[in-house]
Formats: C-alpha cells, sequence, structure tokens
C-alpha cells in the first residue's frame, strides 16, 4: 500500500522537476512577480497579459537563477496572454500535451514561480467543453477548468498533465474559477503576436441589445431576434458606413446577427477595412447595406 | 512519466464518469442545484436548501413590493434528468434541519449510483464532488476527507454528523454526489466552509432520512438499491 503512494508521490514530485525548467519569474508589476513559461527555447515566453503592467523595464527570473531583461513583444486582452522575449542560452521549452486525450478527471498540475524556486499545486481536470468568447471577445479555442488552487503569482503560469507536458496557460481572471488558456490559442495568438504586436479585433462602434422581431419579419428572416442598435460612436465605422439609431441588424456577411455574442464573433481581425454585405431592418423595411469594419484601438 | 499516475487519472476518470450517469439538475425558477438519482423509478435526492424557494406561501395571495401589490406566481421545480429530459419535479419529504429532501419525477428505469460505506470513511481517502459550480454542469472537484463524524467546531451544532472534504465546492454543487475512489456514492455535497473545504451529508444519514419520512413502502424499494459494505 505505502509503495503505491510513495511512487504517486515521487511521480509528483518528479513531473513538477521536469516540468519546472520551463517555468520563469516574469517581473511586470510592482508588487508580487508572476509566472510564465517557455513557449520556444529561442526565448519566447508566454505569460498572461493583467500580470504585466508595464511596458518596460520587465525582468525575467530563470530556472537556474538567472535573472535577465525582456522585451515585450505584444499583448492580447481579449484572451489574457503576453509575450516576452528574452535573450538567454539553455533555456528548456516545453512538450505540448495531445489535448484529444484529456478528460474530466485526469490529474494536473499547476505551476508557479512568483519567487526563486517552482510551487505547485494539483488538481484535476473539473471540466472540458468546446470553444467559448471571453468577455473581451477573445476567442478560446476549448473551455478547460480544473480545481487547481491558483496560488498568488500563479497567473501566467502553466498548467501539465502528470508526464509534464503543456495544457495551457492559467489565469484567475474570471472570478474564482480556474480557467486554463489551452495551447492551441497560445500557438495562435503567439504566432500573431510576434508577427504583428497585436491581436486585430474588428471594430464597428455601436451600443446594441437584442429585440424580438415582428412575427412576419421573424418567418422571413428565419431568425426570432436581432441586435438593436441604441447608439452609434460619432465617426466610426458604423457612422461612416450610415448605420443610425433604431436600425436592426439582422445578419453580417450572410451569418445571422441574433445577439451581441454573434456579432462579437464576426469582428474578426481578418474583417478588419474590409466592406461588409449586412442586412438591416430600418423602418419596418428590410433593407441590404455594406458596413466597412474598422479595427478595434 | 509514471504509469501509475496514468492508472490514477484513469480511476479518478471512471469514478466521475459514473457520477455523471446518475446526476441530475435540481431547478427552482431561477436558482439551480444538483441531485442524485437514489432509485430507478424516479426518485431524486437533493438538499434541502436547494428546494427551499418553493416554501413561501403561495397560496394564490397577493405579495406585496415597493412599487405595488403582484400576484404570487408558484415557482415550478423540475429536475433535468442525464439524457437532458427536463420533467417536473414533486417534493416527496424534506428536512430542514438535516437539508434533504426527496423529489419524485416520473420516469422509470433511470441509472442509479452504487453506495458507499460512509461510515468507515478515514481521513486522507480521496474522494470527488461532482456537480454544476457556477453553472457549469457536471464539474468535478477531488481532495481528500479532512474528517467525518459529529465533532467539527466550525459546523453548526446539534449532533449533526458531516464529511468535511479538502476540494473545491461552489454555489452549483448543493445536492450533488460525493464519490469514493470506487465511483460509490458516500455523501450529499451541502456546503463549503471555506475556498478548498467543503461539508457533506453522510449518506447514511440520507438512509435513515428516507426511512424515517417516506415510511414501510419507499423503504423496502430502497433496499433495492444496490450497495456495497
Amino acid at each position: 500500500m505505502s509503495d503505491v503512494l510513495n511512487s504517486v508521490s515521487d511521480g509528483l514530485a518528479d513531473t513538477v522537476e521536469l516540468a519546472g525548467k520551463s517555468v520563469v519569474r516574469i517581473e511586470g508589476r510592482r508588487r508580487l512577480p508572476s509566472t510564465g513559461l517557455v513557449w520556444s527555447a529561442d526565448g519566447v515566453i508566454v505569460t498572461a497579459h493583467h500580470s504585466v503592467e508595464r511596458d518596460d523595464n520587465l525582468s525575467v527570473g530563470l530556472p537556474n537563477g538567472d535573472k535577465v531583461s525582456a522585451t515585450l513583444a505584444g499583448r492580447d486582452p481579449s484572451t489574457d496572454l503576453a509575450v516576452l522575449r528574452v535573450d538567454a542560452k539553455g533555456l528548456s521549452a516545453f512538450k505540448q500535451a495531445d489535448g484529444a486525450k484529456l478528460r474530466v478527471g485526469h490529474l494536473v498540475l499547476a505551476l508557479g514561480r512568483p519567487g526563486t524556486n517552482v510551487l505547485s499545486t494539483m488538481g484535476i481536470v473539473s471540466a472540458l467543453g468546446n470553444n467559448w468568447r471571453s468577455a473581451l471577445g477573445g476567442d478560446v479555442d476549448r473551455y478547460l477548468q480544473t480545481d487547481v488552487a491558483m496560488l498568488p503569482g500563479f497567473s501566467g503560469g502553466p498548467l501539465v498533465d502528470v508526464s509534464g507536458a503543456l495544457l495551457g496557460m492559467n489565469t484567475s481572471a474570471m472570478r474564482d474559477t480556474s480557467l486554463t488558456i489551452p495551447t492551441a490559442t497560445l500557438a495562435r495568438v503567439v504566432d500573431t503576436l510576434l508577427k504583428h504586436g497585436k491581436v486585430r479585433q474588428g471594430y464597428l462602434g455601436i451600443g446594441a441589445q437584442p429585440v424580438r422581431l415582428p412575427a412576419a419579419l421573424q418567418e422571413k428572416l428565419g431568425q426570432e431576434t436581432g441586435l438593436l442598435i441604441a447608439s452609434v460612436e460619432a465617426g466610426s465605422p458604423a457612422d461612416q458606413s450610415g448605420l443610425v439609431l433604431g436600425d436592426t441588424l439582422v445578419t453580417l456577411d450572410s451569418n445571422k446577427v441574433r445577439h451581441m455574442d454573434d456579432l462579437a464573433g464576426l469582428l474578426t481581425g481578418d474583417r478588419v477595412g474590409a466592406s461588409i454585405p449586412a442586412t438591416i431592418v430600418r423602418g419596418g423595411q428590410v433593407q441590404d447595406i455594406k458596413l466597412t469594419i474598422g479595427e478595434r484601438a | 512519466m509514471s504509469t501509475i499516475l496514468e492508472q490514477l487519472n484513469e480511476g479518478v476518470s471512471a469514478a466521475v464518469d459514473a457520477a455523471h450517469r446518475s446526476l441530475v439538475q435540481v431547478s427552482v425558477g431561477q436558482g439551480n442545484g444538483a441531485g442524485t438519482i437514489w432509485h430507478p423509478d424516479g426518485l431524486i435526492i437533493t438538499n434541502a436548501h436547494v428546494v427551499s424557494a418553493l416554501d413561501r406561501p403561495s397560496r394564490g395571495g397577493w405579495s406585496y413590493g415597493p412599487y405595488g401589490r403582484f400576484p404570487q406566481r408558484e415557482a415550478t421545480l423540475t429536475v433535468t434528468l442525464p439524457d437532458g429530459q427536463t420533467l417536473p419535479a414533486r417534493i416527496l419529504a424534506q428536512d430542514a434541519e438535516k437539508d434533504v429532501a426527496a423529489l419524485t419525477v416520473e420516469a422509470s428505469g433511470l441509472p442509479t449510483i452504487a453506495l458507499g460505506d460512509s461510515r468507515k470513511l478515514r481521513a486522507g481517502q480521496m474522494v470527488f464532488a461532482v456537480g454544476h459550480p457556477w453553472g457549469v454542469l457536471g464539474a468535478a472537484s477531488a481532495g481528500i476527507v479532512v474528517g467525518a463524524g459529529s465533532e467539527f467546531p466550525e459546523m453548526p451544532a446539534g449532533g449533526r454528523e458531516w464529511i468535511v472534504i479538502s476540494l473545491k465546492v461552489r454555489p452549483g454543487n448543493s445536492g450533488g454526489p460525493l464519490l469514493d475512489v470506487q465511483g460509490r456514492l458516500i455523501g450529499v455535497n451541502t456546503l463549503m466552509t471555506g475556498p478548498q473545504v467543503g461539508a457533506a451529508i453522510p449518506v447514511h444519514t440520507i438512509k435513515s432520512f428516507l426511512k424515517e419520512a417516506l415510511g414501510s413502502p419507499m423503504a423496502a424499494s430502497i433496499t433495492a438499491v444496490p450497495e456495497t459494505a
């Protein structure tokens, strides 16, 4: 009996030691440092955007005890990611886990390095789900929630499986729930941030709310609700495209717009600057118009 | 890394899967809690506090608010089964002091879960809680038994027995199952006493509640639920 327990206990400690080689300390805010993970051995570090409170004067504490300066390559607040670059030798990047094998109940470890040493908490995968949109409109490939305790300074650190392979980056930005941004999302966002320094998001400049369409229109359009435009920002892309207060947006780029989440999903970076067909209801009449999508600042 | 850890993973996933097969959602109006199918003929166990919104009197009278009076509407009690079906439910019995309620739905052949022996729990043994914390359906949390019994200074007095567990329970976990490593039901998750500590009503307390509250016909069908010592 105690042999099994010893094996489990040693196994966990071995995993932390191995994975710890890719865990760094991020000094990017006045109070407590946060954690980052080594994404590639050439010096790309991923951490939580909310834990990097300044754009310069950044340092990274390495597993061997050295401290090096870092530059900010870019941020994506919508997925709470920030990418830093360091110039250091001997960095060890994470092996990435095969997300398809993950199941609710699997053991996971959260790692952090708010100080010199690597720390860890243990939990299980609590919930797995499909892609979801964050409060700021970010596109996250998969819903991954665990019950690991996020200790102070753990934001930006890795979630690993029992072999030490990377499952994603932990963020405690959502009330009380330990959410992990999965590696698929990290890969996408890191690529964009390294190339462009930011993630582009489309922007219209409207305030809107979902409204129930009249029965005849529901039938004609094949949807129950549309977005009633309650405000149009002066000079915004919506204003310049001719949208006015009282218009009801029902489709954008041939996609039904039933509520804000539908719209947020369509204001993607690749549509910035494009003139997109849309359908509105104005004064009871269905009209086809063109909207030029701007870029969110 | 170590195959022992992978075996552990398999074990935990299997226990959570067992819980999912008999896990329900219990809804009263806006509120949402969890419950477990106790008997295939539609007997559901949950906490009394999950269904307590129904206790507000609604005998067709008026309710007075700051802006005038408005007619009382009956909140409806529903249970959503593991297959996704939502059925109206009725409270068969409840005990506010023990915080247990027995509900019934019109269904048969429902999947149940094996019962474990909640009198034989040991501090340190691994347990899992499954429920709908913050509305995340079927979410699971793992931890160990802190202790079991009736001598916890921080728990409500009155000789009630508890299983105190170190894992994460949140609103939406109430009424849901606490399982042992073999996926057997050992308790009903009832409250959180800290960010990483909760308390569950032991299954033996649920059994004595059912025997007292429902009398012999249901007691006979209760013993039909498979259990292991």
